[in-house]
């Protein structure tokens, strides 16, 4: 009973895996099945086996180069992009021309109704983009980015702007850290999450000049209150006209000399970014918080690591393709400690699910984002400025009953019938589209059936879950599906991957 | 293969010894930590007039001084030019008055139920949403880190709180998020009460299927932890959501999220639940901006539920036995800043409600005085209402759970 896999494996430290050989390439001989399942686990959000061969063909530095290559916007509908044209017009009239109250309360209303039309639709492009697996490890690293440099839905409100501000963090893997963030403090997204437009010489608003600090450059404990309050004065003098259209407004910025990280001078944003980054924690702190993200929820490598990894970025400028090559192909990202025991967030579970099964996302809107709610993970709207938390911070017991009952969804009948009418034409639509697969039905599983109970139970261990827990597993499922010619075979088989694929393991990767 | 029996059990003990049970006890070498200690733990008599907290969070920081008013301090109105509120106050004392929409609390403070604790801060406060939750959660002085909660540190300090199979949990909090204010450094059994009911049909064979594999070894952490909250969640959810569901309050409840939460948490404790520790939180407090629509509407909701739930716990004659306490990261910026709403600020003053408080304004109010910029200097130190709580409303020994010893706050 007592499978090697489940005794707990120790991290390495600088005595068994040396601080310069961690960040070093994988050996190509260690480029095997398992290493790809891993590397595909985590930096995207399943691992076919099919996909699995197919990069095992090519170095993992080519790989990556594949996934991180040239930027894949994601694509939204004409309607959408007129929308997003009309709306500095919309703002203008409903700030300046219409005087009438009555009126404005209309337009108000027209507004809010246009904006979640379009966030909804603009929510289900993106599950349908991330969920093709060319872009999964992009869109992954877009949810990493978000998870930091937050700006959410209830705040910002307006569609276009939430999905140009996407489309600021996925071209962001080709640039710096630094560049990143000074683009993010001219967004008009952060500009009205973080209060940057309200802020002037005369009353600097301190929200977006403290999160800088501690959430998105350095973390708390590396500034002290005066740095906060001095930088929000650097950070004075940008205005958002209609809603929009950023700018930058001299006579709103307060020009004086500042004391920030103890060096005086006449700081801008762009400067304290920059001092920001010659502070030592802000080699460390971007790495911890990827690593927190990708290689383990439990406690952090030895400090060793981390720091060694930091000299290498800050002396390469902190180029974000340089440090996640780096990581991805490291022997620290592949050892053994590391793998098949971090929580797949909702979002994970949700899109891996769909791969696994080779479901397409399910067209329904209301659906779709109430099942992403209750897993805990709510379309662009995290708890707080902080982001989401990972690990066992995903599962509870809410949370849990939201992800088994998003397995029993994908086995259960489309029930077409009972379809109201939007859902009836997004369903046409989607089938116009050239989209069929959103359930498992019998038909699907009957194939699964033509193997013998020890080939099939292997098929679905070594689909679903990782190497760790495939010993335990293998004999209980295989007590479960019995005899894969008996009668009530097709039933206990899907009984048994329902219950797989809301185990413990497969919420594990 | 073994027929699962069709209908979920609704106890633990039904669920480990029922013919339909899965066998974790008998599993050798592992088991679930709070079914293994359990076995060996002497279970205790159940207390069914056990005293009860009760927990509201209102998240984001909530504006002090504008829910405890100093109308007459000229300097209230020199810091808040735009902000200051004048009209329909509700009066606590010569200086002091109530938000306007806080009606509902106001006449618990008439009827000396309702205490108001005030200027509640600690000694080196943190502006940041997060660090300053963490530390009013964990009881931190501000500048010590504490992987636990207050309250969950109280549960590992309570014996007769050791969860046995059939117990109920031993706290309970409304929504997908459990408190800070929970984590315990042992396993305890805390339970997340969904915010929208819903109601589960018969046992399957797919639930069968997933009970079975749910009973392999899982010994490491995460793996672990995903058993043990999928077992408890399995056994538990059944039995609360029929409680909730049967359950008719004496009064009416508002129909907002918070009102929702109390309901839920008042049919637990009419249903004799074992459960001492209920937590409920309301969100949107962090008014940086034109604040005075939204803090009014958010402050209503708070009062009208909270007023709901004391009504339908005296109806019950319940409400001798639970005491909610409500608490805020901190409280806002004494001087209101250029967008009509106010940055993240220091003390703030807190309400405790129940049958036994001491009514009436407990503490002394904060001092006004302040040049630009200064900050409200806190002058009841958090951890004393704590340790008034820990001490003398849960029987339990403040010292040990906070660290160190606090002078207590009059409330109860």
């Amino acid at each position: 009973m007592y499978g090697s896999n489940t005794m707990p494996l120790d991290p390495p430290t600088p005595d068994s895996l040396p601080v310069n050989e961690a960040w070093q390439p994988l050996p190509p001989d260690q480029w095997r099945e398992d290493a790809a399942a891993h590397l595909l686990r985590r930096i995207s959000f399943s691992a076919n086996p099919a996909i699995v061969r197919s990069i095992l063909k090519h170095p993992i530095r080519r790989v990556l180069s594949r996934f991180y290559g040239e930027t894949r916007p994601l694509k939204t509908s004409a309607a959408c992009e007129a929308f997003a044209a009309s709306l500095p017009q919309a703002y203008f009239e409903l700030y300046n021309t219409i005087k009438d109250p009555k009126e404005r309360r209309q337009r108000r209303q027209q507004l809010n109704r246009e904006n979640n039309k379009f966030f909804r639709e603009f929510a289900m492009d993106w599950y349908a983009h991330a969920r093709d697996e060319a872009n999964s490890a992009q869109e992954k690293f877009v949810l990493f980015l978000h998870d930091i440099l937050v700006i959410d839905r209830r705040k910002v409100r307006d569609a276009p702007t939430l999905i140009d501000y996407q489309h600021l963090l996925r071209k962001g893997i080709q640039t710096t850290y630094p560049q990143l963030c000074k683009a993010v403090s001219r967004h008009p997204g952060m500009l009205i999450y973080l209060d940057l437009k309200e802020s002037t010489a005369q009353k600097p608003n301190e929200n977006f000049a403290r999160e800088l600090f501690e959430l998105f450059v350095l973390g708390e404990g590396n500034y002290t209150e005066t740095d906060v309050k001095e930088a929000a004065r650097a950070f004075t003098g940008h205005r958002l006209g209609k809603r929009t259209i950023y700018s930058f407004n001299p006579r709103a910025h307060d020009s004086g000399l500042k004391t920030i990280f103890g060096q005086r001078g006449r700081w801008n944003g762009d400067a304290v970014i920059d001092l920001a980054f010659q502070q030592p924690a802000a080699r460390t702190f971007f790495i911890r918080e990827l690593i927190k993200f990708y290689l383990t929820d439990g406690e952090l490598p030895h400090e060793a690591y981390i720091e060694a990894l930091g000299e290498q970025w800050a002396a390469h400028n902190f180029q974000i393709r340089y440090l996640i090559f780096t990581l991805f192909e490291s022997r620290l990202f592949f050892h053994p400690a590391y793998r098949g025991n971090r929580v797949k967030s909702p979002t994970q579970f949700y899109i891996g699910l769909c791969q696994d099964l080779n479901l397409a996302i399910v067209p329904f809107q209301g659906r779709l984002l109430q099942s992403m709610r209750s897993m805990g993970q709510d379309f662009y709207n995290p708890p707080n400025v902080r982001g989401w938390q990972y690990g066992q911070h995903w599962i509870n017991s809410t949370t849990i009953r939201a992800r088994r009952q998003v397995v029993d969804y994908a086995f259960s009948p489309l029930y077409e019938n009972y379809l109201n009418g939007n859902e009836k034409k997004a369903l046409a639509d989607a089938r116009a589209a050239n989209q069929s697969n959103f359930k498992i039905s019998e038909d699907r599983l009957k194939p699964l059936l033509a193997q013998s109970n020890t080939a099939l139970t292997q098929h679905l261990c070594n689909f679903f879950i990782t190497e760790r827990f495939r010993d335990t597993y293998q004999t209980r499922v295989s007590e479960l599906i019995g005899d894969t010619a008996a009668k009530g075979a097709l039933n206990r088989t899907r009984n048994t991957l329902m219950a797989l694929l809301q185990s413990p393991a497969y919420n594990l990767c | 293969m073994k027929q699962p029996d069709p209908s979920l059990p609704l106890t633990r003990r039904e669920f480990l010894r029922g013919a339909s049970g899965i066998g974790f006890m008998a599993f050798s070498g592992f088991a679930p930590a709070f079914l293994a200690r359990s076995a060996m733990a002497q279970n205790p008599a159940p207390e069914k007039d056990r005293t009860i907290l009760v927990i509201i969070q209102l998240a984001g920081g909530n504006d002090g001084l504008n829910t405890v008013i100093p109308h007459v301090d000229d300097n209230y109105y020199k810091l808040r030019p735009n902000l200051a509120l004048r009209k329909g106050l509700l009066p606590l004392d010569d200086h002091q008055a109530l938000h306007p929409a806080l009606g509902g609390l106001h006449r618990l403070f008439d009827s000396d139920r309702l205490a108001i604790v005030q200027n509640v801060g600690y000694p080196n406060p943190n502006r940041s949403h997060f660090r300053s939750t963490e530390i009013w959660e964990t009881a931190s002085d501000g500048d010590s880190y504490h992987s636990s909660g207050w309250l969950g540190r109280y549960l590992d300090n309570t014996c007769s709180g050791t969860p046995t199979p059939e117990a109920d949990p031993a706290a309970i909090h409304i929504g997908d998020i459990t408190p800070q204010s929970y984590l315990a450094e042992q396993p305890q059994a805390i339970f997340g009460v969904q915010a929208k009911g819903r109601r589960k049909g018969r046992r399957t064979l797919a639930d069968h299927a997933f009970e079975e594999l749910l009973d392999t070894e899982h010994n490491e952490g995460n793996a672990s932890y995903l058993q043990q909250t999928m077992l408890n969640t399995h056994i538990t959810e059944r039995r609360i959501e029929t409680i909730i569901a049967r359950y008719k309050p004496a009064v009416p409840y508002p129909k907002t999220p918070l009102g929702n939460a109390l309901l839920r948490i008042s049919a637990l404790i009419h249903a004799d639940a074992e459960t001492r520790l209920y937590f409920a939180s309301q969100g949107g407090y962090d008014t940086h901006v034109r604040q005075l629509n939204n803090h009014a509407r958010l402050l209503g909701q708070l009062s009208d539920a909270m007023a709901a739930f004391q009504a339908d716990l005296a109806a019950n004659r319940k409400d001798d036995q639970v005491l909610t306490m409500t608490f805020s990261e901190f409280g806002r910026r004494p001087a209101e800043n250029g967008s009509r709403g106010t940055d993240h600020g220091t003390a703030a003053p807190l309400f405790v409600m129940g049958k036994n408080v001491n009514g009436g304004l407990i503490g002394s109010a904060p001092d006004l005085n302040l040049r630009a910029k200064q900050d409200l200097r806190y002058s009841t130190d958090f951890r004393g209402v704590y340790s008034t709580i820990l001490d003398q409303w849960l029987q339990s020994d403040s010292t040990h759970i906070l660290g160190e010893r606090f002078n207590p706050v009059p409330f109860i």
